[in-house]
């Protein structure tokens, strides 16, 4: 057993990248990675290769997808699928592989092209399973958090909207961020209705984007930089409002089993996290991911916002990158840029959202299935060694 | 689509019948099930249970973009239907109708109303829907 440790990331810009197919936006995140590990990878390094991705694009792309675009035939590549939380999982069987030495060198890739087919993701409301979720799109499943969230607790509209205007803010400091513009509040309340009670500035754009990592062991990581970034702990978990929970009309048990894992692993707790990259695909699913990770107590995520916490500048940073709002939320790719970003922020390589003097990071994601019956959530931690 | 799958659930998209964990409690709608997804039990002893053709929205939204086939705005609830006698109420999805909007709110009582959910292209699929009841309308 060894700990696996992050060497290297490699992202591209995300937007709407009409120009290019979904092999180039594979074959461009490999080539930045591997133009950007500090002492250098020779693709034969590679012993093994994790590749996130739901395709949306419906070209059947499987694991040999990769090999196409990176040249890394012959290699054992595996397709990971889990809803939105496909990239950190695909990230968490990379991490799981080195740790038990059956991969030195892992290779974590995921991808995503949103543009060409956006009936993939609304299509999913029109199941024609009776009761499984027919007529719930991905704003209703989390809007109905929103609703209950805003009934149950002192949560207010305002603090919701606070969300998204903090990381627009962010995303303009963000190089790769999709959307790069700033809004208010007012702008927030006043967008058009998506979902009720959400808004169109709730809601995470449509985007294509790409990202890889490099995961070794401790014994190899120096081979390939000076700054290694250990993974202290994960855990994945899935959950559904259908068991009866009280709290998961509010939030997502999901999460805080996920959570639970990864901290016992880690051995740490929320109070030990310095900044994180949660999943803001709307901005209530960020308000509630703070009550589940543990960041404040249930109810209080609104109160977390009005006390700046969150903030670039507070003492709980959480999406400096601009999250999902903001960069976008190409579904594979996700949760790879997520850990890319953690691991920026752990080396001091961040630019203009680097957070001060981060030891310990968090990534998470939660996912909902093609059907809206239920969530499922991916958490992984990373820590200076 | 197929037609064997409708056919499969029939019964229980036609009835409102719920399948009650004899472990824990816990009431699936409509799913028939041989486990059980709060405590884990499998096999489950499940015992079929009559629900209530009221129930209680626990949480909701008003859909504005839907699949062309859906009408919009589309109002979807959680709704909990408690058992004709003893037991924990069912949670489920529920898509109101015949309702108007300003009437929808956490806690708001509604009832189930057998409808066409929608066309496989040859036959309705029906089965029900959720509104305020009539006789409590202004």
């Amino acid at each position: 057993m060894t700990d696996p440790h992050v060497v290297g990331a490699g992202m591209i810009d995300f937007g709407e990248l009409y120009e290019q197919s979904f092999d180039d936006l594979l074959e461009s995140a490999y080539l930045s990675l591997i133009e950007n590990v500090d002492k250098g990878v020779d693709p034969s390094d590679i012993d093994a290769a994790w590749y996130g991705t739901i395709d949306i694009a419906n070209e059947g792309s499987s694991g040999s997808a990769v090999a196409h675009a990176t040249g890394l035939f012959e290699t054992p590549i595996t397709r990971v699928e889990n809803a939105c939380a496909t990239g950190s999982d695909a990230f968490r069987n990379a991490a799981q592989a080195v740790k038990a030495g059956d991969a030195e060198v892992a290779l974590v890739i995921g991808a995503e092209k949103m543009t060409d087919s956006t009936e993939g993701l609304i299509a999913s409301a029109a199941l024609e399973r009776l009761w499984r979720g027919r007529g719930v799109t991905m704003p209703a499943y989390f809007g109905m958090r929103a609703t209950r969230h805003l009934e149950e607790y002192e949560t207010t509209r305002e603090q919701i909207a606070e969300i998204s205007v903090k990381n627009h803010e962010n995303g303009t400091k963000y190089p790769h961020a999709h959307q790069q513009f700033e809004c208010t509040v007012e702008d927030v309340k006043e967008s058009p209705t998506v979902s009720y009670p959400l808004n169109l500035y709730d809601c995470c754009p449509v985007t294509d984007g790409a990202c890889a990592v490099l995961v070794t062991s401790e014994e190899r990581a120096r081979e390939f930089t000076d700054d290694p970034i250990r993974v202290a702990g994960y855990g994945l978990a899935s959950d559904t409002f259908q068991r009866g929970a009280p709290e998961a009309l509010t939030n997502f048990p999901a999460t805080r089993q996920a959570s639970s894992q990864a901290y016992e692993r880690a051995g740490l707790g929320p109070d030990d996290i310095d900044v994180a990259e949660v999943h803001d695909c709307f901005s209530i699913t960020e308000l509630i991911t703070y009550e589940d990770l543990g960041f404040c107590e249930d109810g209080k995520g609104g109160q977390f916002v009005d006390e700046g916490r969150p903030h670039l500048d507070g003492d709980k940073p959480v999406n400096p990158s601009g999250g999902l709002l903001s960069k976008g939320h190409p579904i594979g790719a996700t949760g790879v840029a997520q850990i890319a970003e953690i691991f920026e922020q752990l080396r001091g390589e961040a630019g203009d959202v680097q957070v001060d003097s981060p030891e310990v990071g968090l990534q998470h994601n939660i996912g909902i299935g093609r059907n809206a019956t239920g969530a499922v959530s991916c958490v992984n931690i990373l820590e200076r060694p | 689509m197929s037609g064997p799958r409708y056919d499969r659930s029939k019964r229980q998209d036609q009835h409102l019948i719920g399948f009650e964990c004899q472990a824990c409690g816990w009431v699936s709608f409509p799913e028939e099930k041989r486990t059980c997804k709060r405590c884990g039990d499998a096999p489950a002893e499940m015992a079929e249970v009559q629900l209530a053709e009221r129930g209680e929205i626990q949480t909701f939204v008003v859909q504005q973009y839907l699949p062309d086939d859906i009408e919009t705005p589309q109002p979807v609830a959680i709704v909990d239907l408690p058992q004709e006698g003893e037991g924990e109420p069912a949670r489920a999805y529920g898509l109101l109708t015949e309702t108007d909007l300003e009437e929808i709110d956490v806690g708001t009582e509604v009832v189930a109303r057998f409808r066409e959910l929608f066309s496989d292209g040859e036959r309705p699929i029906n089965s029900f829907k959720f509104s305020v009841p009539r006789e409590e309308k202004a």
